[in-house]
């Protein structure tokens, strides 16, 4: 742009007619490609490269899931029987549960800041702006829980028609509960409420769990699908596995086609709903459509540097950001007990991290009570992870920050003990918890160093620098290391629990655990 | 500007809590057309979240806000259409340059050949030599100048601004004072933020002090 010849004043006849969200689109499309620094086959070559990888993946795991399909068909055990039985249960509210808290954590309607600046804050049709995205969320909702119906469905050994109703069933139940979270966008009332369901659906879902933990024996004569389309049906429910048998036979009974023509209305009231709906988005707040594209684009940035803690970090500092405001708690004592007596007090800050980790001790219960009895130690130690990672955020903030570190004028090795010592007492406590279910204390030792010492390499892991070398990769330029980054942690915790799953001795379960955990604590982390 | 028109902003008994913490407490106030009142106080005495519920960023615990007599709903399009704001929400488009931005924000209220009065204002603002740089290699001052910019580029009843003078130069805060009082010679109402104390004398009519609540 050049220099104004003269002095052009701000007049209010030159501001007109308000242009319509598509004409602003193309304007800022045609605005871009002045500035596109790639060509035509240069993107091409990419979506290529994206279709092909999924197109493989795809394959191969559509392969593998109809071989797990098969095998899971040819189950005739009571414990099969038993877990179809109450598995649907479970999933049906968790994954409904779910849904809403990510959908209502991210928006679900979201926009950049940019975009909220300087398009949503002008009197351009809300609406339609935000329409495009609205229809990605839930196109994505649609495909999404389709492909998760449509694999869990496969996995418990349903035949293919159920299987397909499945996939029908949840993806417009899910993108019901999309289209309930837009609507509850709209005030924070509404999302609060909405929430509190979401709370309630969770609760749901932990019932048949924890039944299924605590009752050994199997139900017999019950299946997955045909209790999901017994429900609906009103059949009773069939013979051991009994949809196979339904499908070995080529035959689909009136009460499979009902459920099909309920799944089909549901799609129908979807759709509806999803045109009903998009004509309020002109009723959601910048605020929140802002907050949730802020969410996203750290979760792309933790997601791109393939770092699971950061995607953690991402909604932890949300929740304070959002949380405001605590009562000071004076600390006590001085040095480690001091450090020690401020990591508590920090975890108790979080009440709802504390239950979920509680929580997740109806997982190794869960198993043990499906008859797994050899995948209880790996199931407990993923759950116990899970558990126990959030309470290591403190650490991994004093890694991640050497100006921290400095500040505290600690070692960082001694700092990762002490910062490690409430966690680690936790650990024991949910271990001891989950004794029953393990059924060894060896195993339960397993599992605990395991947890401790994976989840505290997790979290003083440094993060991948740009900065130093890179490699050549299809991705571009990236530090070495960046791949190994997901498994960071999980490879201490698969080590420890290595003697448990290949039925070593005894001695073998305590040593190897035992070496790990003081490597872990011995040597200095690396700072970024 | 007759006195008994309905005031451009009204603002009844505002309150606004931190959780359990009330930050503003029973805030009362009207901005007539052409007037400019300054809120001025401490940090955390809550000058920026009385902008921002005035903004419709911040939700008020209780009271009101009027705009031209009626409540004040950020999704309403009048609201979009005549209140300018500057809070420290502004993000930028990483691809689109300094003059892009504001040509952007211009058409997006209507003005379909706005290049005279973003050279206008970018000459103005001292962005003119920077108006092909992106936002990722400009300086913190100059970001803070385009997003001045921002308000100058629009149709504005009312101009929301929270320090204003904030980054910018001796040089910038002087232009600045000067097209704040043009703006109000113009007949917009300015509510603003500052603790510039030249800034304050100069363009505000009245002060609304804040003081952090206990």
């Amino acid at each position: 742009m050049s220099a104004a010849d003269g002095p052009v004043r701000f007049d209010p006849s030159d501001f007109g007619t308000i242009p319509s969200s598509r004409a602003l689109r193309s304007w800022m499309r045609t605005t871009r490609r002045q500035h596109a620094d790639r060509s035509f086959w240069e993107i091409f070559e990419d979506v290529y490269l994206v279709l092909f990888t999924l197109a493989m993946v795809g394959a191969t795991g559509g392969n593998v899931v109809r071989h797990l399909n098969s095998n899971a068909a040819g189950c005739t055990s009571s414990t099969c029987g038993q877990l179809t039985a109450w598995i649907p249960w479970i999933v049906l509210p968790l994954l409904l549960a779910t849904t809403i808290r990510v959908l209502l954590a991210v928006g679900p309607v979201s926009a950049s800041r940019a975009t909220g600046f300087w398009l949503l804050a002008t009197p351009v049709n809300r609406a339609a702006l935000l329409r495009p995205a609205y229809r990605l969320v839930i196109a994505s909702i649609a495909v999404i829980a389709s492909i998760v119906g449509a694999v869990i469905w496969a996995l418990l050994g349903a035949p293919w028609f159920d299987v397909f109703t499945a996939a029908l069933f949840i993806g417009s139940l899910l993108v019901f509960a999309g289209l309930v979270t837009v609507w509850a966008q709209q005030t924070a009332r509404r999302a609060r409420w909405t929430l509190r369901v979401a709370d309630l659906l969770l609760l749901a879902a932990v019932v048949p769990a924890v039944a299924l933990a605590l009752r050994p024996r199997p139900s017999p004569g019950i299946t997955t699908a045909n209790v999901i389309v017994s429900t609906f049906t009103g059949d009773a429910p069939r013979t051991q596995l009994g949809l196979r048998a339904l499908s070995d036979a080529d035959a689909v009974t009136s009460g499979q086609l009902s459920f099909l023509m309920v799944c089909a209305v549901l799609v129908a009231v979807c759709v509806v709903l999803a045109i009903l709906v998009s004509q309020t988005l002109d009723r959601l707040g910048r605020v929140s459509v802002i907050a949730g594209g802020e969410l996203l684009a750290g979760l792309a940035g933790a997601a791109s540097s393939l770092d699971i803690s950061m995607l953690g970090d991402v909604i932890a500092s949300r929740h304070w950001r959002l949380k405001g405001r605590v009562r000071s708690r004076r600390g006590r004592g001085a040095d480690g007990a001091a450090i020690v007596q401020r990591e508590f007090h920090r975890i108790l800050r979080w009440p709802r991290r504390i239950a979920v980790a509680f929580g997740l001790l109806v997982v190794p219960y869960a198993v043990h009570g499906a008859g797994f009895h050899v995948l209880v130690p790996i199931a407990a130690a993923i759950a116990g992870f899970i558990a126990v990672r959030p309470m290591l955020d403190g650490l991994r903030t004093a890694c991640r920050s050497t100006g921290l570190v400095r500040a505290l004028g600690w070692d960082l090795r001694e700092l990762r003990v002490v910062m490690a010592v409430v966690p680690g007492l936790f650990t024991i406590v949910w271990a001891a918890c989950a004794y029953p279910a393990i059924g060894s204390a060896t195993s339960c030792f397993a599992v605990a160093a395991g947890v401790i010492s994976g989840t505290v390499r997790q979290a003083s892991a440094r993060p991948p620098s740009y900065a130093g070398p890179l490699v050549t990769s299809p991705m571009g330029a990236i530090p070495p290391g960046l791949f190994s980054q997901p498994a960071r942690g999980f490879d201490l915790l698969v080590l420890c629990l290595a003697p448990v799953l290949f039925n070593l001795n005894s001695l073998w379960v305590i040593l190897i655990p035992t070496v790990v955990l003081m490597l872990m604590f011995a040597i200095r982390p690396k700072t970024g | 500007m007759s006195k008994k028109a309905a005031p451009r902003l009204a603002v009844t008994d505002l309150q606004h809590k931190y959780g359990d913490r009330p930050v503003i407490e029973g805030l009362t106030f009207t901005l007539r057309a052409g007037q400019a009142i300054a809120l001025v106080g401490p940090n955390g005495a809550g000058k920026t979240t009385v902008l921002k519920c005035i903004v419709g960023a911040a939700e008020p615990a209780a009271g009101k806000i009027l705009l031209d007599g009626q409540p004040i709903d950020e999704r309403a399009e009048a609201v979009r259409r005549d209140v300018a704001t500057l809070l420290d929400d502004l993000d930028f488009f990483p691809d689109l340059t300094a003059a892009e931005h504001l040509d952007l924000l211009a058409r997006a209220h209507g003005n379909s050949s706005p290049e005279d009065l973003v050279d206008t204002t970018l000459h103005d603002i001292g962005l003119l030599p920077a108006a092909d740089q992106l936002p990722g290699s400009l300086s913190s001052g100059q970001r803070r100048r385009l997003a001045l910019a921002t308000a100058l580029v629009r149709p504005r009843k009312l101009m929301v601004l929270d320090e204003p003078e904030a980054r910018l130069d001796t040089g910038g805060v002087q232009w600045l004072s000067d097209r704040l009082v043009e703006e109000k010679k113009a007949g917009t109402a300015i509510l603003f933020a500052s603790h510039d104390p030249a800034l304050v004398e100069t363009v505000a009519d009245s002060v609304v002090t804040l003081t952090p609540l206990p």
